[in-house]
């Protein structure tokens, strides 16, 4: 198991134009991310085609890593995810039929596989669970299958403001749990 | 809490950056805020390291081998040549003197004319335009006519010429630039025969140059052969 701090160095490496160290970062941490985008997609071709973006922002971006202050996988994570629900939104933007797609999920993992749950992961559940179901539900949603306020508010029939009202709040109540 | 008191709290409204709920007018004015506020920045991070705990559940799946050389290929489509070792020389030293590699402008004109036309030209040059060095290349007498535009050998260091030829895994020195603007340099005809596709390099050097007969101080300047 690569250590997150050799992850660390290799962006840092990344960022001063190291291919070398460009090509050992994506055998480390591909498969995550190429994971994510699945997950997100639903789809190996746009995951492919995800991925591939991923890493040329990954080679793009390196050299601002270290001002960001964020954790090395967590940078990571959040580019792949990011990059994924731009690619779901383009596409359902371009109205392909989201039904087709779905039927192409097979390969991808499922969502409780390899689920080892860190103590930060089960302090996010602790608050998530104190959410009300439904509510945790569409934070989950939206972070993972890229799900808008439109497409919260029609799964659980209510109207777009009273969505965002909910979802705010369910934010506020999550954000106060969090910090406890 | 109203609906407006939870509007204005940023709190929420950087949880619905990061989960892209906001629609594009708000995302924009978002990230105008984002530029130029840090705390903000700092709440949006605080969202991404939570949330993206949320992917620990998330398998692990080896992408096709075809998309990492379909990704290499798309960046380093120069990775042709068999040129890294002098390629990342090249390319460390011009990043570290903050200058990038000259546009390969041909200047034949800026060498008053003086004998035979030139077989190749080169602009030898900093990209802050702060070192810029003609070159023509006269194959009949295997001579490098260097004529410096502008600028200087740093006080107490000397300006010194390397030919990295085509494919060549390591830069090979024509010598130290003189004093005077105007310069002939005899190339040895094996490496005059490699003139043709080389890129010619300006570094910085102690008085004599380099010691070690490879590169020691900072690239200041390059520029590729072409033809006259």
């Amino acid at each position: 198991m690569t250590e997150k701090s050799d992850i660390e160095s290799m962006i840092l490496q990344v960022g001063l134009g190291d291919r070398a160290a460009f090509s050992a970062l994506y055998d480390a941490t591909s498969a995550k991310l190429f994971g994510v985008c699945l997950r997100v997609l639903n789809n190996r071709a746009e995951a492919e085609d995800a991925l591939q973006n991923v890493f040329v922002k990954v080679w793009q971006k390196a050299s601002l890593y270290s001002a960001n202050g964020y954790s090395p996988m967590t940078w990571l994570i959040t580019l792949a995810r990011n990059t994924a629900i731009d690619k779901l939104r383009t596409r359902r933007d371009g109205h392909v039929d989201i039904d087709d797609v779905h039927d192409l999920s097979d390969g991808a993992p499922t969502p409780e596989a390899e689920a080892v749950a860190s103590s930060e992961r089960a302090q996010l559940n602790r608050c998530l669970q104190e959410l009300e179901a439904q509510k945790s539900e569409a934070v989950r949603r939206a972070y993972l299958d890229g799900d808008s306020y439109q497409d919260l508010a029609v799964r659980y029939d209510v109207p777009l403001n009273t969505m965002r009202t909910w979802l705010r709040r369910s934010l506020l109540k999550l954000r106060e749990c969090l910090s406890r | 809490m109203s609906p407006e008191e939870d509007h204005s709290d940023d709190t929420a409204l950087a949880g619905e950056y990061v989960l892209h709920l906001l629609d594009d007018a708000e995302r924009a004015a978002f990230e105008q805020r984002m530029a130029v506020e840090p705390a903000l920045r700092d709440l949006v991070r605080d969202w991404d390291e939570q949330f993206s705990l949320m992917t620990q559940d998330i398998a692990p799946v080896t992408p096709p081998a075809a998309v990492k050389a379909r990704l290499q290929n798309s960046l380093f489509s120069d990775n042709t040549a068999p040129r890294s070792r002098w390629w990342g020389w090249l390319m460390g030293g011009v990043a570290a003197a903050g200058i990038g590699i000259g546009a390969i402008l041909l200047v034949p004109n800026l060498i008053p004319d003086a004998g035979p036309d030139p077989t190749y030209t080169a602009s030898i040059a900093a990209e802050d335009g702060s070192l810029i060095v003609a070159a023509r290349f006269i194959a009949e007498t295997n001579t490098l006519q260097v004529s410096r535009q502008t600028g200087n050998a740093l006080p107490g260091r000397v300006l010194e010429l390397w030919l990295i030829a085509d494919g060549a895994d390591a830069p090979v020195s024509l010598g130290v630039l003189p004093d005077d603007l105007e310069a002939r340099i005899k190339v040895p005809s094996a490496l005059a025969t490699q003139m043709a596709k080389a890129v010619l390099a300006i570094s910085d050097e102690p008085v004599g140059g380099s010691p070690t007969g490879a590169p020691t101080g900072a690239v200041l300047a390059v520029g590729s052969v072409a033809d006259a």
